[in-house]
């Protein structure tokens, strides 16, 4: 094991079936990142969380079961969500960052702060029956912001709408599982690709990611320096 | 030249439910014209004033159309377009 952490931020649909897969595989040091509390809709696809746990901080739940299943696994609970004020402290303390949140401002200030602090960062996103993961190496390009750019603007499709299916939660979280893994183990072939699923044709797709040269994150003459709050107002969770 | 449109799940309100759409088109701009005559309003989902929307990736066969010419990226018959959204649930 490296001696950070694998830092899970967003301790939900995502996040469960990624420690379990991460914690079979041998992982054995986990900072996970969540400020919410577990609610009883949460139970069909969280699978670390019991009815008992309603109410409880999802972190502490969350570590009490690794813990239990996986003897002498140190996870660092942080019951916070990542801010522009300690997303880099966050940075600091990982080896590998796992992006599992829930809304857009969390994932590009996530890509910022991973890029600004040369750590490898795997975003893994569900909503209804899609799923969508993507690697960047640390300080590496393509990088998140080269293929969506910015927080969307406007009226987006609410997540709390629209919903989403607990299996693709679960094919998100083995697939970003599995490129935390490659990372680890210094496979190059995890990066430049971002992995779509749809839950309802039953297809799994690769495409190939290019880096942009104007983008303001990684492109050959980057805009972001540094993690300003107000670059990540805006944007909720949905398509 | 008849194109395949893989319609992502967010999207398919717009689609009565189907994963995919043939339209035929010689560009790509024109793909989406011929979707939206088919299905009203997706279009505006997808681009808008200044281009293609900066949260949805759209690809020819394996190609980010960004690296290509854009909306006047040619197609041919029997490309698939995929259509790839930004999503952030979880």
């Amino acid at each position: 094991m490296p001696p950070k952490s694998i830092a899970l931020i967003g301790a939900g649909g995502i996040g469960s079936p990624a420690a379990l897969a991460l914690c079979e595989a041998g992982v054995r040091d986990l900072l996970v990142v969540d400020e919410d509390r577990v609610e009883l809709s949460n139970l069909h696809r969280q699978l670390w969380f019991e009815q008992e746990d309603v109410g409880s901080h999802k972190t502490e739940a969350f570590a009490r079961r690794l813990g239990d299943r996986y003897p002498g696994t140190r996870v660092v609970a942080v019951d916070d969500r990542a801010l522009p004020h300690n997303v880099l402290g966050i940075m600091a303390r990982a080896s590998v960052v796992l992006d599992a949140t829930d809304n857009y401002a969390s994932r590009f200030l996530l890509a910022d702060a991973a890029h600004l602090a040369a750590v490898p960062i795997v975003h893994a996103a569900a909503v209804r029956w899609q799923a969508t993961v993507m690697a960047t190496a640390a300080r590496g390009k393509p990088c998140y912001r080269c293929l969506f750019e910015d927080l969307p603007a406007g009226p987006v499709v609410d997540c709390a709408t629209a919903g989403v299916a607990p299996p693709v939660c679960g094919v998100a979280g083995a697939i970003a599982a599995d490129r935390v893994l490659r990372i680890l183990a210094g496979d190059l072939t995890a990066f430049a690709h971002i992995v779509t699923y749809d839950g309802i044709a039953d297809r799994l797709r690769s495409v190939p990611v290019a880096p942009r040269k104007d983008c303001p994150l990684c492109g050959s003459k980057p805009k972001i320096g540094n993690i300003s709050r107000s670059r990540y107002t805006g944007g909720v969770c949905g398509v | 030249m008849s194109v395949i449109v893989r319609i992502p799940t967010p999207l398919r309100g717009h689609t009565g439910g189907q994963d995919e759409v043939t339209v035929d088109a010689g560009t790509l701009a024109e793909v989406l014209d011929a979707l939206d005559g088919a299905h009203p309003g997706i279009k505006s989902k997808l681009v808008d004033e200044k281009g293609v929307r900066r949260f949805v990736n759209i690809f020819v066969g394996d190609e980010d159309i960004r690296f290509m010419d854009g909306l006047g990226t040619a197609v041919a018959d029997g490309d698939e377009i995929s259509i790839i959204p930004a999503i952030a649930g979880g």
